[in-house]
């Protein structure tokens, strides 16, 4: 709403400079957005001191255009007179009378002309009629109150000062009849529309639904389909406005124009805001009835809209106005009580305060028992509750006069989430373990997804329907690459490895932690890493050593001891890892989740350089968080008496898995075995084909004891019995 | 016999003889020269001195045996200096680079995040997450925003295709509930707002209420500068007897120094929500600026960091709360908007990018 300020003048005398008016304005919720310069040329308007030489004209006094950012529940000040409201009681000065209409508009405020107002005989509507012009209110509905007048007009530019007050609004000068209309709506807030009386079939305007089928050309010239949920303004036959929102062009009014049908309704904000909305139209008119224009000011809006004409030679009223109100609303009232105002606003404000505050507003506040009955006028379309008076007394009274208090604590505060403290000590473990924190969009391209549809991190490979199924679409996504929920971590962190390595950062260690999404599942947390590149950072003394299975493993290994969670790893297949370097990890009997080698086609489909690995590893938070063992570590003795090491290197199948003889030896070594550690495992000459050496060094330790040469010689005898037997384990 | 000028003369020499000698065999040779026990130029002195007469014995001898001195402090110090210069056995060149030790970085949301978390749980919030999918009652009924509004259709909420299951805690948070509340209802929408948890809290908590919700939401906006389709918001919430706007803003007024600097600057100035009566938007002085006036801050001085109110009477009741008895305030920002004033981010899109250049600036 730009509102100039010799306009406000009008309404208010302005006693502080512009720059504090608007500050002021502003902390009482009308946002400033600019303050601009006034446009050239005369401003001031006959009732202008100046203009009768009388007193200090308003149009010496210092002027600029204020753009105030109007919240969506004060229609009422997208309006001069609103905003002058709001200055007034800022200020603490009277409101002044709408000046420039001494009575010429008065005179006929009500309905005198034609048949009575608001008849509303059974199976009839609502109608108006006088000599020139009938009004039908065939939906009281959608537009509870609809009035019109006939004004004998004389199209012509209009005068500088109306030019130039509508340009500083932002609104286009078209003629002294359309700018009449217009300056009514800026000044009351009231939007008003003429249409040529000679153009109305029938010398009638109704308000109905559109028909099916109907058409109209709208004043912007585009010609709109009509449906049956739009309301119209029709003559006898034909749709001649789109109601509220914008006029058709076959009534508009042209330079041969003689004789106007000035319509000032009310209709549904609900209806406007749909039709506006289906339409894609949305206009000065439209923004004001959507959010809800006052009921009770068409009649008076009319009278200035005459007046103004007469005042500027555009026109002159033929009769009295047709109104049709068949429900008039009267204004509500609202209680107020006293301590309420303190109980919300933590401090006591006085009883003169909040009086002065009322009738600045226009609000008729009378003593009622511990406070006030306040009624409010129906342009404040924001105020149904004792809540809201709260908020005019509060925001006028001043929010930087509110004073600073802490809120009393009054129960032990709850202990924190455990899930979010687990939460962040996985992050603590994945940033000492060298991965950087990402963060993906929950939803991305459906091509990118599609691969990694599951209904679980651990679970089998669905088939390409059934992975169709699992994903779950946006029903208008903003474009193709925000269109599904993600159903995985990785697709985010695949993207984010190929963009560090297409910016010249090779090596890439990622993690996140988020939600997925299955149609089946729902939401579910899970913690993804990505790497690629070395799997030890090039130094001079040692070289490279690029990322492998194992940098992985290892990562999730050292996870699982930080949340003393057991973890296991076997053989898995999943459509996206590269078969043979493919694991899934579970703790007990529960599927954790996959980690391996990313199949490079899926690498190659994100356009990543070069073709190094990258390895990844996703597991399902929620089951690993279940698994984390709630009470505090125990800590177990340290050992006081030494241990014995032993070195033995066997020759075993290569495709024997290592788990399955540390489970050989497991079970044939005594108690005194305390661990098992593979150090080497060697392929090549020396070594039978399909055959591979693997050492292992075994440590002995007794609690109670120090363990003797025999007794771990006996021991490592029986291990290499059992590997021999079970394995077929050669002693190198 | 020598007098005073010889042995001026003499030092003149050695120190003429000490410049030339740079390497260690040079000063080993001067060693020998002056103060070789037989025929060094020192002991020649001496020897000298005590044939001198008797009476210029004294002073004689004192200024060979300072010359001596001399010439033994000036040698030693020549070979410290060319020792320390020589290499030691098994010395390493301490100027290499070191191995690197790999310490990835948390994200400068995280960051925010965290503390954001830590300085609400010093007041006494209880800190919560939520689902990112919601169900229209969660999202918008029970928040006092009408069928109407705007937030309500397609060009703000991003809506599920289908519905999906929902999997919203019971009773969020660790403090005991009621055990009230309603049925999980399939999420068909992508949450707006974190105020979603708030609404589960309260269905299922009886007051006091002294929440922080934290977490991903999601509008209907195309990536810029300062957009993107999905960010970070967290939102309180504290309801209990005799709660004001006074409390509000001491509460956030402490939030703001604390995360912004101790002394900063905090307005608060009237503003609309749907779901808070009064409401008011929460300014502190422009970081860029220091309030004289900046393009950040639109030559205000001011930039807007939350909005906040006090909790609407119909919010209250929707949840069972007895608005007569209990009042409350509420508040919230997105994560972004603060990261962004703190680190001087001039585009939000580098949060999503997650280009290492960007993130390893960050340290903890």
């Amino acid at each position: 709403m730009k509102l100039l300020v010799s306009w406000l003048r009008d309404f208010v005398d302005v006693s502080v400079p512009i720059p504090e008016l608007a500050s002021l304005l502003s902390m009482r919720g009308f946002e400033v957005a600019a303050i601009d310069p006034p446009p050239p040329g005369p401003l001031a308007p006959p009732w202008d001191p100046a203009s009768a030489g009388l007193g200090t004209p308003a149009s010496a006094l210092p002027d600029a255009v204020i753009d105030f950012e109007i919240t969506a529940n004060r229609p009422d000040c997208l309006s001069v007179i609103g905003l002058a409201r709001e200055a007034a009681t800022t200020l603490r000065v009277p409101l002044k009378p709408l000046p420039g209409t001494s009575t010429s508009g008065t005179g006929s405020t009500s309905s005198t002309s034609g048949t009575s107002s608001t008849s509303s005989t059974s199976g009839t509507s609502p109608s108006n009629t006088s000599p020139a012009l009938s009004v039908f209110l065939d939906d009281p509905d959608l537009c509870p109150r609809y009035a019109a007048a006939v004004v004998d007009v004389r199209v012509a530019p209009s005068p500088a000062w109306l030019v130039n007050r509508l340009t500083a609004a932002g609104v286009r000068p078209i003629n002294n009849v359309v700018d009449v209309t217009n300056y009514v709506l800026i000044e009351l807030g009231h939007p008003l529309h003429a249409f040529d009386l000679d153009r109305l079939e029938g010398r009638q305007l109704r308000a109905r639904r559109a028909r099916a089928g109907e058409r109209l050309r709208t004043l912007d010239g585009e010609d709109r389909e009509l449906s049956a949920e739009m309301l119209v303004i029709a003559d006898q036959t034909t749709p001649q406005g789109l109601a509220g929102i914008m006029g058709g062009a076959a009534s508009e009014v042209w330079s041969g124009t003689r004789t106007i049908a000035l319509e000032s309704a009310y209709f549904k904000p609900a209806s406007i805001r749909r039709t506006s909305k289906r339409l894609g139209l949305s206009t000065e008119a439209s923004s004001r009835f959507e959010r809800g224009a006052d009921i009770n000011l068409p009649a008076h809006a009319l009278d200035r809209a005459c007046a103004l004409m007469e005042l500027i030679g555009a026109g002159r009223r033929r009769g009295g106005t047709l109104d049709c109100y068949p429900a008039p609303r009267q204004p509500v009232t609202v209680g107020l009580r006293r301590d309420r105002i303190a109980a919300l606003l933590g401090v006591p404000i006085a009883d003169a305060d909040v009086e002065a505050i009322f009738a600045g507003l226009g609000f008729a506040a009378s003593p009622a028992a511990g406070g006030w009955d306040v009624r409010v006028p129906t342009a404040r379309v924001d105020i149904a509750r004792e809540a809201d008076l709260i908020e005019e007394v509060g925001r006028h009274y001043g929010f930087d006069r509110i004073p600073s208090t802490f809120p009393a604590l009054r129960e032990t505060p709850p202990r924190p989430d455990p899930a979010i403290i687990r939460t962040h000590r996985l992050r603590t473990v994945m940033t000492a373990a060298g991965f950087s924190e990402a963060i993906g969009y929950s939803f991305i391209e459906r091509a990118a997804a599609a691969p990694f549809a599951s209904t679980g991190p651990a679970d089998a490979p669905p088939g390409a329907e059934e992975a169709d199924r699992l994903l779950v679409p946006l029903a208008y996504p903003l474009s193709e690459l925000f269109a599904v929920l993600r159903p995985s971590l990785l697709p985010g962190l695949l993207d984010g490895v190929v963009r560090n390595r297409r910016r010249d950062t090779p090596d890439v260690r990622l993690f996140e932690i988020g939600s997925c999404f299955s149609s089946k599942g729902g939401e579910r947390q899970r913690l993804a890493l990505a790497w690629a590149g070395a799997g030890r950072p090039a130094h001079w003394a040692t070289g490279d050593e690029a990322v492998d299975f194992f940098h992985v493993k290892g990562a999730i290994e050292r996870l699982g001891q930080a949340l003393r969670v057991p973890l296991r790893f076997e053989p898995a297949t999943a459509g996206w890892l590269v078969p043979g370097r493919a694991a899934r990890v579970s703790s007990g009997a529960t599927p954790l989740g996959l980690l391996g080698q990313l199949l490079p086609a899926l690498a190659d489909a994100r356009q990543m350089p070069g073709n190094d690995p990258v390895y990844v590893a996703e597991l399902d938070l929620e089951a690993l968080h279940a698994l984390v063992p709630a009470t505090d570590v125990q800590v177990t003795p340290l050992p006081r008496f030494p241990s014995v090491v032993r070195d033995v290197s066997i020759v075993v199948d290569e495709g024997l898995p290592s788990e399955q003889v540390r489970a050989t030896i497991r079970s044939a070594a005594p108690d005194t075995l305390v661990s098992i550690r593979e150090f080497d495992r060697y392929q090549g000459q020396g070594i039978p084909e399909g055959r591979c050496s693997l050492s292992l060094r075994l440590t002995f330790r007794a609690p109670d004891r120090t363990l003797t040469d025999a007794e771990v010689q006996q021991a490592m005898e029986g291990v290499l019995d059992a590997l021999k037997a079970a394995h077929q384990a050669v002693q190198r | 016999m020598p007098d005073a000028a010889d042995i001026e003369r003499l030092r003149a020499e050695f120190q003429a003889a000490l410049a030339q000698a740079s390497a260690g065999e040079a000063i080993g040779a001067l060693r020998d020269r002056y103060l070789g026990r037989k025929g060094g130029v020192v002991a020649s002195l001496m020897k000298s001195v005590a044939g001198a007469a008797p009476a210029d014995r004294p002073l004689l001898g004192r200024l060979a045996n300072e010359f001596k001195r001399e010439v033994e402090a000036r040698l030693d110090e020549a070979r410290a200096r060319i020792e320390a210069g020589r290499p030691v056995a098994g010395a390493v060149d301490v100027t290499l680079p070191g191995r690197p030790v790999v310490l990835g970085h948390l994200h400068p949301l995280t960051i925010v995040r965290q503390q954001v978390e830590a300085i609400f749980a010093r007041m006494g919030f209880e800190i919560l997450e939520g689902p990112e999918i919601e169900d229209d009652y969660h999202c918008f009924e029970a928040l006092n925003i009408p069928e109407e509004h705007p937030a309500r259709d397609m060009q703000d909420t991003l809506f599920l295709a289908h519905p999906v299951p929902q999997n919203a805690p019971a009773s969020p948070g660790t403090r005991a509930g009621s055990g009230a509340r309603r049925e999980n209802r399939p999420a068909t929408l992508l949450r707006t707002h974190t105020s979603a948890m708030q609404v589960r809290y309260m269905e299922a908590h009886p007051p006091p209420a002294r929440i922080v919700a934290i977490g991903k939401v999601f509008r209907r906006d195309n990536p810029d500068l300062t957009h993107t389709p999905m960010f970070h918001q967290f939102e309180g919430l504290l309801v209990d007897e005799g709660v004001t706007l006074a409390d509000l803003k001491g509460t956030l007024t402490a939030f703001l120094r604390e995360m912004f600097a101790p002394d900063a600057r905090v307005m608060f100035r009237n503003s609309f929500f749907p779901y808070t009566e009064p409401s008011a938007d929460v300014f502190i002085g422009c970081v860029f600026c220091a309030g004289g006036g900046c393009p950040v801050c639109k030559r205000t001085g001011w930039l807007e960091i939350l909005g906040s109110g006090m909790v609407h009477p119909a919010v209250l009741e929707a949840v069972g709360y007895d608005p007569e008895r209990y009042t409350g305030f509420a508040f919230g920002t997105g994560i972004e908007r603060v990261a962004m004033l703190k680190y001087r981010v001039g585009d939000i899109r580098l949060f999503y990018e997650n280009d290492l250049r960007f993130l390893e600036q960050f340290s903890f």
